[in-house]
């Protein structure tokens, strides 16, 4: 110990922060940074990694025009544009009127804040292969419990081309409005007590006080909850590819199931990194808009 | 003399540790995917180590994750696996990329030769460029797809009245895919001992081979062809050709007329499932399964028939089944090569077959026992007369996942029309042969 500082004892402010970031930021451009550009400078070539002795052209812009004008992929980028709002709309509603819920104190709260978090906890792979048992036209307790109300007959969420988006959004819902929850949740309990006194002063019924008080203090927390939800959602992979693989037919593919195809099936290396470089754009482009969006409000 | 026994006995340590390490080095390891046969193999290699000494080691991969696993490890060199029981259609990437190992200077000195192996296996399993006197794999494990049926049901007299009151002729093993059709439609919905059953358990996934291997058993019964005879890669009215798109849409009405609800992202193990719980008369599968649905507590011992592909406009089946090979990588090649010597000895394939493993050695296949040997043999034989292949080129894996999509997307998916999904496919297989420098 005395030896550290006998040796850093020379060392300016600014130094020591430089040794103390150094690591991470090496660690940063290997790991990020590099394959990064390594992947934007494949998006210019015809690179196959599975042909090893195959020469390696550079090709343009040819895979970037080649995909935005591909059919295909528009597609997929329907399909997971129907996820991505579908989730986080439901997710937005369902998570503060939970937050909303669990922010009262009533007897069994904090046990049902715990059983309502469990679903997050669980690996998206495991809760996909567990839903494909209850989505089970036959033997699965969705349809029991759906025809249990209504007689719909037999029907298949998971293989109807019709309900098999809304299967993927409805368990990615399940597994993830707790998280929402919690940091809505999070929000209402930093509101101070007075705000609400002050409002009862003035008069202001309950609903007065939830849109004047309520909901601005708690729509940063859920923008930066929907923030990380839109992220996720845009790059979703292994729920979907668990209990859908994409199908019926393309009705599922996400954009991140075809890449995967793309890339580790077929082996089009610089076809996939030009595919990868352009959701990577579109999900920076669409962070970006949307923590303007939230800084906007906080700032409100 | 003290120092002397001490050396002695330094040096038979040595000896003992320096041969238990030999030992230790003396194994090869097999890949394969983990089905029934693959445990007929292990039971068949314990000869091979009693014979030699060279322990076996296994790596059986789930066949969803099959071709992902051992084409990623030839693909980065990986010298996991000695000897790779791949499947038929990565022979033109094995051989053209250098993954396995040529066989023909090893046939020739160990006296091995390709006569004796039933010619459409040499053909499918081994040869690339295809059909010619190049080896790069050993006829390993012959298949086909087939269909079981459960012949309990179809026995039945009020069954059979029923039948022939509908359709005219008796309910029995259909030869021709309207005869599949309206087998496969009697039976949907039907109530039989007391619970519905449906018609058959036919493939359908969308992630690995699954519905081209279907779709495919239905487009060779109509004569289907990849390309112009001709004309190499020219596809353009072969495989969007008037057959190709009525055999797409025949496939179509069975998947919507006759499979149970839910069965949507279909394969082996969901139409042995499917079977086995007596949820449909017929599935459709390989005859890798057969020996165990032949066992079967519930659909076996005689409740099960099986029988061929059937024929519509052509005869056809889909061609399943692999070849063994050598992989170019290992560091134990000579071994390997060892052991494929012995694989291929007619008194091992004999007991190939008895473990239940299909063997493609004639001289198995034309014993005379051979079709009474198993209730399925007849039906394999048949099968392999007829049998087609997918591409086998080296970018098979674009070709196939190219055919998944655009089949799923039609048979499943209800995506456009039968024409529009073979006119996409020939597209897509045009850009990657052009990719690949053939066109």
């Amino acid at each position: 110990m005395k030896n550290f500082s006998n040796q850093t004892k020379g060392l300016s402010d600014r130094a020591i922060a430089w040794l103390f970031v150094t690591p991470t930021i090496i660690l940063l451009l290997a790991v990020n940074i590099y394959p990064l550009i390594y992947a934007i400078g494949m998006s210019f070539t015809n690179f196959y990694a599975n042909k090893p002795g195959m020469e390696i052209k550079f090709v343009g812009l040819k895979n970037y025009i080649k995909i935005l004008n591909k059919e295909d992929i528009w597609e997929t980028m329907q399909a997971t544009a129907h996820f991505m709002f579908w989730t986080l709309l439901l997710q937005a509603l369902i998570g503060l009127g939970l937050a909303l819920l669990l922010n009262k104190k009533f007897k069994g709260n904090e046990i049902l804040t715990t059983i309502i978090v469990l679903p997050m906890m669980l690996s998206p792979a495991v809760v996909a292969v567990f839903w494909t048992y209850i989505y089970q036209p036959q033997s699965g307790i969705f349809n029991y419990i759906i025809n249990f109300f209504y007689d719909f007959g037999e029907f298949t969420m998971i293989g109807d081309v019709q309900l098999a988006p809304w299967s993927i959004v409805l368990v990615d819902t399940w597994m993830w409005t707790p998280f929402t929850m919690l940091i809505c949740l999070a929000g209402l309990k930093s509101i101070p007590n007075y705000l609400y006194e002050a409002a009862e002063v003035d008069r202001a019924n309950k609903f007065q006080q939830f849109l004047h008080i309520t909901l601005p203090s708690v729509l940063p927390f859920l923008l930066l909850a929907l923030l990380f939800r839109g992220i996720e959602n845009f790059k979703m992979f292994d729920l979907v590819v668990e209990l859908t693989g994409g199908g019926p037919g393309s009705t599922t593919e996400v954009a991140s199931i075809n890449l995967k195809r793309e890339a580790f099936e077929k082996w089009r290396t610089g076809y996939s990194s030009a595919f990868a470089v352009i959701m990577f754009v579109t999900i920076f482009g669409l962070g970006n808009i949307w923590v303007k969006v939230m800084n906007k409000i906080k700032d409100k | 003399m003290k120092l002397f026994s001490k050396l002695v006995a330094l040096a038979a340590c040595s000896l003992i540790s320096f041969s238990s390490l030999s030992a230790a080095e003396r194994y090869i390891t097999l890949g394969w995917a983990a089905w029934d046969p693959a445990n007929a193999l292990v039971e068949l290699s314990k000869d091979f180590t009693k014979e030699t000494g060279i322990e076996m080691r296994y790596e059986f991969v789930p066949w969803p994750n099959f071709a992902d696993r051992m084409l990623n490890e030839l693909n980065s060199g990986g010298k996991t696996f000695d000897v790779l029981i791949g499947d038929s259609q990565w022979i033109g990437g094995g051989a053209v990329y250098g993954h396995y190992v040529k066989l023909n200077d090893f046939f020739d000195k160990e006296g091995i030769t390709m006569d004796d192996f039933f010619a459409p296996t040499v053909y499918a399993y081994s040869t690339w460029p295809k059909g010619t006197p190049n080896y790069y794999a050993l006829p390993a494990m012959g298949d086909a797809l087939a269909w079981a049926y459960r012949k309990d049901w179809f026995a039945k007299q009020e069954l059979q009245k029923a039948f022939q009151d509908k359709h005219g002729y008796p309910l029995s093993v259909p030869t021709t895919w309207d005869q599949l059709y309206n087998v496969c439609s009697f039976f949907q919905g039907r109530v039989i001992d007391g619970k519905k059953r449906y018609g058959a358990a036919i493939n359908t996934e969308r992630g690995s081979e699954g519905i081209t291997m279907g779709v495919t058993a239905a487009l060779y019964a109509w004569g289907f062809q990849y390309q112009n005879p001709n004309k190499p890669y020219d596809m353009e009215g072969y495989v969007n050709s008037d057959r190709a798109i009525e055999a797409l849409e025949f496939y179509k009405k069975i998947y919507k007329e006759c499979t149970p609800p839910g069965h949507s992202d279909a394969y082996m193990e969901a139409n042995l499932d499917a079977y086995k719980s007596g949820q449909v008369a017929m599935q459709m599968n390989w005859y890798a399964f057969w020996p165990g649905v032949n066992k079967d507590p519930d659909v076996g011992g005689g409740k099960s028939g099986f029988f061929a592909n059937p024929d519509q406009k052509a005869k056809g089946a889909t061609l399943g089944g692999q070849g063994m090979s050598v992989v170019s990588y290992s560091d134990k090649k000579d071994l390997a090569l060892q052991y494929i010597k012995w694989f291929a000895k007619p008194e091992v394939q004999a007991k190939w077959w008895s473990l239940g493993g299909y063997s493609c050695h004639k001289d198995v296949l034309n014993d005379p026992g051979f079709v009474d040997s198993q209730v399925y043999a007849q039906g394999f034989l048949d099968s392999m007369g007829k049998v087609k292949d997918f591409w086998q080129e080296p970018t098979f894996v674009e070709l196939m996942l190219a055919m998944q999509k655009r089949v799923h997307d039609y048979v499943v998916g209800d995506k456009g029309t039968a024409k529009q999904a073979m006119d996409k496919l020939v597209e897509d297989w045009t850009e990657t042969f052009e990719a690949d420098g053939k066109l």
